[in-house]
């Protein structure tokens, strides 16, 4: 009986794995699989400066630390390509140059952002430095109260210099002058 | 276990608002450079004594228009009229304004020059001869931000036909010294 018993169990067994083969023979050609993924989706703004085709060509344009070379500048002579000179006065002349500033955002219900500057150290001797009519100081100014994300904003960028001689109130000649602005863009 | 779970509450809150605040702004520098050199600047006007310019008073390119003139016949004001055997001599006086900005020169050196040559009549500035063959120092210790007077004149002789049109460009050049 028992012998009996075995040799249908084996039986039983053995039709199950027959069973199981040709089972899996179908799914060697499919094949299923989830991948559990996962991101922090973090929400940001960048800023960059451009430049703009009205102004000079800016160093290191397309990233957030630019520089702007408005090469040799008087008061009667000639400028450099994208400098104009908008005022001369007895006391001082404005040279002007425009760049863009482009602020992007990502994951915020914000539209609009805030744009403020500052020196960042007191303007060198005859100096004086203006974002949109804005004198700069090393305290925050602010320049744009709504600006636009994603697109090119052209701002001017006004040198004020005064016309005195160096030594009487007038700036160092004929040596470059180097100020650094820094700008800082909030998300309204 | 209770203050345990505070504390992890609180500095959570904490890092969710640092985050929030770092999350909405963004900052950049940009690096401003310039050289200024000295320069000056050269303006004519109206001296008031003598003719208003015609056209570009407080400009460097201006026009003086002495008007019909005779060695005897009536003449405008503002010209001064001189009369020898030979020719007659008008002149007008006339402004130089010369600036200078970011310099620590203390005065500035005047040259005139005649644009083409004039084999007939005379012409000087400030009383000093002008031909187009060379440059003339009218002066060399001119005062900046002054209008300072440079008549012109012209002497013409008797034998130019009436009619005759008269015209020249006096070129000037000031130097910082």
């Amino acid at each position: 009986m028992l012998k009996k018993y075995i040799s249908i169990m084996r039986g039983a067994a053995l039709a199950a794995l027959m069973l199981l083969c040709g089972a899996s023979l179908p799914a060697q050609t499919t094949a299923s699989g989830v991948i559990n993924g996962s991101l922090n989706n973090t929400t940001g703004i960048s800023i960059q400066f451009d430049s703009d085709p009205a102004g000079v060509t800016l160093g290191a344009a397309g990233t957030n630390a630019a520089t702007a070379n408005f090469g040799t500048v008087s008061a009667f002579g000639p400028l450099a390509a994208g400098v104009t000179r908008p005022s001369v006065t007895a006391a001082n002349f404005t040279v002007r140059t425009i760049f863009d500033v482009q602020v992007i955002q990502g994951g915020l219900n914000s539209t609009t952002y805030t744009l403020t500057a500052n020196l960042a150290a007191a303007a060198p001797t005859g100096m004086s430095y203006k974002v949109d009519a804005i004198t700069l100081t090393t305290a925050l100014q602010t320049i744009q109260v709504n600006g636009a994300y994603g697109t090119d904003i052209a701002h001017n960028l006004d040198l004020v210099i005064l016309t005195a001689a160096p030594g009487a109130g007038g700036p160092a000649v004929n040596t470059p002058i180097t100020t650094t602005i820094n700008f800082t863009a909030t998300a309204n | 276990m209770k203050k345990v779970l505070l504390l992890t509450i609180f500095a959570a809150l904490m890092m969710i608002s640092s985050a929030a605040v770092a999350q909405t702004t963004a900052s950049g520098t940009l690096t401003v450079t310039a050289t200024v050199t000295g320069s000056i600047n050269l303006v004519f006007n109206s001296d008031a004594s003598g003719l208003a310019l015609s056209s570009g008073a407080g400009t460097n390119a201006a026009t003086l228009a002495f008007g019909n003139v005779s060695a005897f016949g009536a003449i405008s004001a503002g010209i001064v009229r001189s009369t020898t055997a030979t020719n007659f001599t008008v002149s007008s006086a006339v402004d130089v304004l010369v600036t200078k900005t970011n310099s620590a020169s203390a005065n500035y050196t005047l040259k005139a020059q005649l644009g083409s040559a004039d084999a007939v009549n005379t012409w000087t500035v400030g009383g000093v001869a002008v031909t187009n063959a060379a440059q003339s120092t009218l002066t060399a210790t001119g005062t900046y931000a002054a209008n300072s007077n440079f008549p012109v004149a012209i002497t013409v002789p008797f034998t130019t036909a009436s009619g005759t049109l008269i015209s020249n460009t006096i070129n000037y050049v000031a130097t910082a010294n």
